[in-house]
């Protein structure tokens, strides 16, 4: 899906902690995207240190991190083309793990 | 003038910094920095103005370069981090070695899966080198227990020295562009072909500025029983190039085993040089009863030295990157161990001491005078 294409939504994205320090300072980002891959193009756009914490250069979502759209996880939905509504809340949370 | 003596620990769990006097009695330790993070490479940069420069490597948020301007007391992540082109592929798992380049502020980063990146800057921006990284053999090498990794770095001159754990040693001479596998004498044991061209299992090179010809390698050793195809290859362990590297030959004859990481030559004395050599079966101390292992003659015969280590149950292993030498008069050696403890060979290794025994993991010591 071309982000581009995608009708623009008000949703509110919550930063995890760690990576606050990427996001300017922000524990909560306000943007405008139709889809979980529009956040994520957003978020590269505004906030390139933030983004490479959520995706490796190939693009892909990192392994340890996972994407949540209000309590669904993205697999649940339709992966990054998870379409987003007005109001909707997106949760970036490492996996708990490690040792 | 420089007073101080300052070791970068890199850790499971992150980066130390312990600082002492000249007289290296004792030494005060601070961190962890990037807690909780492994911390694979580091570099004390004394070109100019020192700085500091560590990988962090964070399974979940990916791999950042650290710098510190004032002697470890803070460190910040630079402006970026090595990145393969978009288009490439290729993730970028693990950041293996960092290596000072020209001038004041070119670095070199060595990385997983094994590729080279330059940074002209200080490590704000990075690019990849295409003579290895996209060397025709690239995407045959294969990974090592540790992962696919580019972990040394040696420059002299225009001539630049690789080692890929498992690719083997590669060699340009014309400032990086182009490279060539430059294994000959230098054995694989998990290969039917004992020389293979390429994809030997190399785990550290070193060299020294005054003996720029010659090179000595810890290879991946420990097949002198091996019952497989292609035979048994003893010795294959530790190696020693007088012609740049481009052809090996062993000088393992007289070690316990010819299995270990590191190797680290006397910082004024070409032909004094250290391996810690490990039992093969369990990379641990060989009867389990450490000893730091001396040749003062480039390889010729062995001196075993243990003052001051355990005699006994020690089961600890020493990583590639884990040993260094101070350039003190008289020099004194530092490694890590995977158990934690950090120890001190002073008078060039003839007396041991633990200077911290409860750190997480240890991956990598450097030290250096400032």
């Amino acid at each position: 899906m071309d982000p581009k294409k995608s009708a623009a939504a008000a949703v509110t994205i919550l930063v995890p902690g760690p990576l606050h320090v990427s996001a300017g300072g922000a524990s909560r980002l306000a943007v405008e995207a139709g889809s979980l891959r529009a956040v994520l193009h957003e978020i590269e756009r505004r906030y390139p240190a933030l983004h490479r914490s959520i995706c490796d250069e190939t693009g892909a979502v990192r392994r340890h991190i996972n994407l949540f759209v209000n309590d669904h996880h993205m697999r649940d939905r339709d992966g990054l083309d998870t379409p987003l509504s007005p109001g909707d809340v997106v949760s970036i949370l490492p996996a708990v793990s490690g040792g | 003038m420089p007073d101080r003596v300052l070791l970068t620990i890199g850790t499971k769990k992150g980066l130390f910094v312990a600082e002492g006097s000249k007289t290296r009695r004792g030494f005060a330790l601070r961190g962890p920095f990037s807690p909780g993070v492994a911390v694979y490479s580091a570099l004390i940069d004394t070109r100019g103005t020192p700085r500091l420069f560590a990988s962090s490597c964070n399974p979940f948020f990916g791999m950042k370069v650290l710098r510190s301007t004032d002697l470890g007391k803070t460190f910040a992540e630079t402006k970026s981090a090595p990145a393969f082109p978009k288009e490439d592929g290729r993730a970028l798992a693990n950041i293996w070695s960092i290596a000072a380049g020209d001038g004041r502020k070119e670095l070199y980063c060595g990385v997983e899966p094994a590729a080279l990146f330059r940074s002209p800057d200080g490590g704000d921006t990075w690019t990849m080198v295409d003579g290895i990284s996209n060397h025709e053999h690239a995407r045959k090498w294969q990974p090592g227990n540790g992962g696919l990794c580019m972990h040394t770095i040696l420059r002299d001159g225009k001539r630049m020295h690789l080692g890929i754990s498992t690719g083997g040693h590669y060699l340009s001479e014309d400032g990086g562009a182009p490279f060539a596998a430059s294994n000959k004498g230098v054995g694989a044991g998990f290969n039917p072909d004992p020389y293979p061209e390429f994809g030997q299992c190399v785990h550290k090179i070193a060299g020294h500025e005054d003996a720029p010809g010659r090179l000595y390698m810890q290879n991946h050793g420990g097949w002198a029983n091996w019952d497989g195809p292609g035979g048994p290859r003893p010795d294959i362990g530790v190696l020693r190039s007088d012609d740049y590297g481009r052809t090996w030959r062993s000088i393992a004859k007289g070690l316990p085993s010819d299995f270990g990481f590191p190797l680290v030559i006397h910082p004024h004395d070409p032909d004094t040089l250290y391996v810690l050599p490990l039992d093969p079966p369990t990379r641990t101390c060989p009867g389990a009863s450490p000893a730091v292992w001396r040749s003062e003659d480039g390889g010729g015969s062995w001196s075993r030295l243990t003052k001051g280590f355990p005699k006994k149950d020690s089961y600890f292993t020493v990583l590639r990157d884990a040993m260094s030498a101070d350039e003190l008069k008289s020099p004194a050696l530092y490694f890590g161990t995977t158990t934690g403890q950090l120890w001190i060979g002073r008078d060039g290794g003839e007396t041991w001491d633990c200077l911290f025994d409860s750190l997480p993991p240890i991956h990598c010591v450097k030290v250096a005078v400032v």
